[in-house]
C-alpha cells in the first residue's frame, strides 16, 4: 500500500501518562475507504491509539497525519480537523440535558453548517437511517443502550465526517443489543467510510474488516487480513490471545 | 477622605482667620475670634462615632438614637451651624474608627484620661461621672467591697469601671472579667456568673430605674469627666465649635434640661408585655432586616461573579490562573470572617489612608468570603460533569468555549444549584457578624434594643424568629425555582 494515498498515517507514535508509557512506537497506515479493526487484550493501548487519532489525548512523540493535517503541528486548527473525524464512545456520552434531535443538531448548528432547518432535516434523515425516527423528541435517559449508541453514531455523522472512530462501541451493551449497533457500522462500511474500530467482537472483525491489527503492550504485534490473522496467526502473543477469545 | 480635607481646610482657615484678624487690627476694625472659629464649621457635615448603647448617654428608642450625648452633640451642631452624621459603632470600634479617621469625632460617655489624651484631643469636660458597683437585686451577701474576696466581678472593656475595679482587685482579692457592653454585664450578674458589676454611675442608675434587676449597695467613687474627642491634631475647628456650643448651652440652661430629662425621670417603658416589646421593636428590626437583605443580595451577586471567574481559573489549563485561584480561595477560607471584617473596616483605611463606609466594607468582606466558597462550588460542579461529555463535544469539532457553554455548564449549574442555595443562606446568616463593625443590620438592631430595655432573652427570640422565617421562605422559594428550571 502506498503511503502517499494514506488517509491516516501514524509514524513512531509514543504516548506516556506520567511515567507510564502506554504506546511505545506505533507505525500504522490506513488507506481511504479501508475498515481497520484493532483487537488485543485490555491495557494493550488500543483505545489510547484511537484517541491519538483525533488528539483527544496529547501525543508525546511521533507524528499523526490525518487527511493531510499533521496533528502534532500546533498551528493546525484541531476543531477543523475533528469535523472530519467522527468518534463513537463505549459509554455513548450523549448530552443528557438535550433531546435526541438536539444532540444531533448541536454541532451542525454551532458550527454554522447551514440553517437550523437544514440541520433539523439532516438530523431526522440520520435518525431514520439508524432506525430511530420515532425517538427524535426523547431524552437519552429514555432510550435503551443500543438505541443510545445508534443516536451517538447519528450525532457523529451529522457533521459529515469522512473518517469514523469506534472505541469499543458495543462493550457496554446488553448482548441482545449488540447486533443492532453492529448493523449500523456494517452499513457504513458498505458505503465506503474509512473506519478504525477498536472491538472485542471477533466475529464482526472477521466479517467486516479489510485488515485486523493485533496490539499488545503498546505495540502492534501483528496485522493482516482477517483470514490471515484469525486463520493463521504468526505470533505467539496473537495465538495466545485468540485461543482465549475465540 | 473627608477627615483629611477637613483638617487641612481647617488649618488653612485658621491661618486665614489669624491674618484677617491681624489686618483688621491694623485698620482698627477688630474681629470677633469666637465667631470666626464657628464660621469654619458652618455648613459642614461631620461623622461622629458613638457607642451602640450606653444609656442614658446613647441608646435607641423606636429605632432612633437618643440620650444625653446625642442631644448635646445635636444641639451644639444646630447652634454652631454644622451637621452631624451619627455612627453607632460600639465603644471600642468607635475609638478604632477615630484613630483610622473613619469618623471625625467621638462622643461616647468617654472619660478623659492621660492615656487617651496621648492619642486624642479632648473638648472641655461635659459631664462629671464616677464608677459605682451594683449587685443582683436578690443578693443579700454583698454589701461592700470587703465581701468580694474570691469572687468574680465584671466591668466594661477599656472603661473607667475596669480601671477602678483593677485598681482595688488586689486589695479586696477578687477577679475582674471584661465584657463589651452594659446589657451583657448586667445579664452576667443576674445569671450569677459574676457577683457584681462596676459601671459608670449614670448608666447604672438609669438601668436600675429601668428595672434591670440590679441594685447599688455602695456610694459612687469620685470619678473622671467625660469629653468629646477628635483624633490628635485633626479637626481643631470641630473641637473649638463643640466647646463654644457647650458653653452656650450651659449658660442658656439647656444643658441642665438635657441632664434632667435623662437622669431625673427616666422614660418608663410603655408596654412591658411580650407583644408590647414585639410592637415596639418591629420598626427598628425591620430596618435592620432590610439592611441584612441588602448586604446579602449585593454580596451574593458579587460572590457569584467571583466564583464563576475563579472557578474557571481552577479548571483552566494555565498554571498561573490555577495558582491565582488557589491563593484567593486559601486566603479567604483560611481566615475567620470576623477578622476579615475588622481588616476591611479598620485595617485597610489605616494602610491606605482611604476611609471606607461600613456597608462597603461589609459587602466587600462577605462577597470576597462567599466568593471563595462559590469558587469551590463552581469547580466542583464543572468537575463533576463526566469527562466523556467534554470529549464528545470536542470530538464533534466544537471549541472549548462552545463545549463549556452548551454541554458542560448546563449540567454543572444543575449540580451546583443546591450548594448555591446553601451558600446564600450561609451568607445571609454571616451578615450578623457585621454587627461588630457597627453595620446596622438585624442582629445589631436587636442588640440595640435589649441594651436599652434589658430584655435580652425575648428580644433575641424575636430576632432569631425573624432570621428563621426569612431564611426558610427564601430557601423554599429557591428550591421551587431550582425544580422549575433544573428539572
Amino acid at each position: 500500500m502506498s503511503t502517499v494515498t494514506s488517509k491516516i498515517s501514524v509514524r513512531g507514535l509514543r504516548k506516556s501518562f506520567g511515567a507510564n508509557e502506554v504506546l511505545k512506537g506505533l507505525d500504522v497506515e490506513i488507506a481511504e475507504g479501508e475498515v481497520v479493526c484493532v483487537i488485543g487484550p485490555s491495557g494493550s493501548g488500543k483505545s489510547t491509539f484511537l484517541r491519538c487519532l483525533n488528539k483527544l489525548d496529547d501525543i508525546t512523540s511521533g507524528t499523526v497525519i490525518v487527511d493531510g493535517f499533521d496533528l502534532t503541528d500546533k498551528t493546525v486548527n484541531l476543531n477543523e480537523v475533528r469535523q472530519h473525524i467522527g468518534m463513537v464512545f463505549q459509554h455513548f456520552n450523549l448530552f443528557p440535558h438535550m433531546t435526541v434531535l438536539q444532540n444531533i443538531m448541536l454541532a451542525p448548528v454551532e458550527l454554522k453548517r447551514g440553517s437550523k432547518a437544514d440541520a433539523r432535516a439532516t438530523a431526522l434523515k440520520l435518525l431514520e437511517r439508524v432506525g430511530l425516527a420515532d425517538k427524535a423528541d426523547a431524552r437519552p435517559a429514555q432510550l435503551s443502550g443500543g438505541q443510545k449508541q445508534r443516536v451517538a453514531i447519528a450525532r457523529s455523522l451529522a457533521v459529515n465526517p469522512d473518517i469514523m472512530l469506534f472505541d469499543e462501541a458495543t462493550s457496554a451493551l446488553d448482548p441482545e443489543m449488540v447486533g443492532e449497533v453492529l448493523q449500523v457500522i456494517r452499513d457504513l462500511a458498505a458505503e465506503g467510510m474509512t473506519m478504525v474500530v477498536v472491538t472485542h467482537e471477533m466475529g464482526f472483525a472477521r466479517e467486516v474488516a479489510d485488515r485486523v491489527i493485533f496490539m499488545a503492550d503498546g505495540l502492534v504485534v501483528e496485522e493482516g487480513t482477517p483470514a490471515e490473522l484469525f486463520g493463521n496467526p504468526q505470533h505467539v502473543r496473537t495465538q495466545d490471545f485468540l485461543s482465549k477469545v475465540l | 477622605m473627608r477627615k483629611i480635607h477637613h483638617s487641612r481646610a481647617g488649618k488653612f482657615a485658621l491661618a486665614a482667620t489669624a491674618l484677617v484678624a491681624l489686618a483688621g487690627g491694623f485698620v482698627g476694625v477688630g474681629a470677633a475670634a469666637a465667631s470666626t472659629v464657628s464660621a469654619d464649621t458652618t455648613g459642614e457635615t461631620y461623622v461622629i462615632g458613638t457607642d451602640t448603647t450606653f444609656a442614658p448617654f446613647e441608646y435607641r428608642e423606636d429605632g432612633e438614637l437618643t440620650g444625653i450625648d446625642m442631644d448635646l452633640v445635636r444641639d451644639i451642631a444646630a447652634s454652631q451651624g454644622f451637621s452631624v452624621e451619627i455612627k453607632s459603632l460600639g465603644f471600642d470600634a468607635a475609638l478604632q474608627a477615630l484613630q483610622s479617621n473613619q469618623v471625625d469625632g467621638v462622643i461616647a460617655g468617654m472619660s478623659i484620661t492621660d492615656e487617651r489624651q496621648l492619642i486624642f484631643d479632648f473638648s472641655d469636660p461635659y459631664f462629671d461621672s464616677g464608677v459605682q458597683m451594683a449587685v443582683a437585686e436578690d443578693n443579700a451577701e454583698i454589701t461592700g467591697y470587703d465581701d468580694l474576696a474570691g469572687e468574680t466581678v465584671v466591668a466594661k472593656r477599656g472603661s473607667e469601671g475596669e480601671t477602678f475595679a483593677n485598681s482595688i482587685s488586689a486589695e479586696y482579692g477578687f477577679t475582674v472579667k471584661a465584657l463589651a457592653d452594659s446589657a451583657t454585664m448586667y445579664d452576667d450578674v443576674k445569671a450569677g456568673n459574676s457577683v457584681a458589676v462596676f459601671d459608670d454611675y449614670p448608666v447604672l442608675a438609669y438601668g436600675i430605674n429601668q428595672n434591670n434587676g440590679l441594685k447599688s449597695v455602695t456610694e459612687k467613687e469620685q470619678g473622671s469627666s467625660y469629653g468629646f474627642a477628635v483624633n490628635k491634631g485633626q479637626n481643631p475647628e470641630l473641637l473649638a465649635a463643640f466647646n463654644t456650643g457647650l458653653a452656650e448651652l450651659k449658660a442658656g440652661g439647656e444643658y441642665q434640661d438635657i441632664l434632667d430629662k435623662y437622669l431625673d425621670a427616666p422614660a418608663a417603658s410603655s408596654d412591658t408585655s411580650f407583644f408590647g416589646l414585639l410592637a415596639d421593636s418591629m420598626p427598628a428590626l425591620m430596618k435592620g432586616l432590610g439592611l441584612t437583605l441588602l448586604a446579602t443580595g449585593l454580596s451574593i451577586l458579587i460572590a457569584l461573579v467571583l466564583g464563576v471567574l475563579f472557578g474557571f481559573f481552577t479548571v483552566s489549563e494555565s498554571r498561573i490562573l490555577r495558582g491565582i485561584s488557589t491563593i484567593y480561595v486559601s486566603i479567604f477560607r483560611g481566615t475567620p470572617l470576623l477578622v476579615q471584617a475588622f481588616f476591611f473596616y479598620f485595617g485597610l483605611p489605616q494602610l491606605t489612608g482611604q476611609s471606607i463606609d461600613v456597608l462597603t466594607a461589609g459587602v466587600l468582606t462577605l462577597s470576597l468570603n462567599a466568593g471563595a466558597y462559590m469558587t469551590e462550588i463552581v469547580r466542583g460542579g464543572i468537575q463533576s460533569v463526566d469527562a466523556g461529555q467534554t470529549e464528545a463535544g470536542r470530538s464533534l469539532g466544537l471549541g472549548y468555549v462552545t463545549t463549556m457553554r452548551r454541554v458542560v455548564l448546563p449540567q454543572a449549574v444543575k449540580i451546583m444549584t443546591p450548594s448555591f442555595i446553601n451558600q446564600f443562606v450561609m451568607t445571609l446568616k454571616d451578615t450578623s457578624l457585621l454587627a461588630v463593625i457597627g453595620f446596622a443590620e438585624l442582629t445589631y438592631q436587636g442588640q440595640q434594643i435589649y441594651a436599652s430595655n434589658f430584655r435580652t432573652g425575648e428580644t433575641l427570640l424575636i430576632v432569631a424568629a425573624l432570621y428563621f422565617i426569612v431564611i426558610n421562605l427564601l430557601t423554599m422559594l429557591s428550591n421551587k425555582l431550582d425544580k422549575r428550571f433544573n428539572k
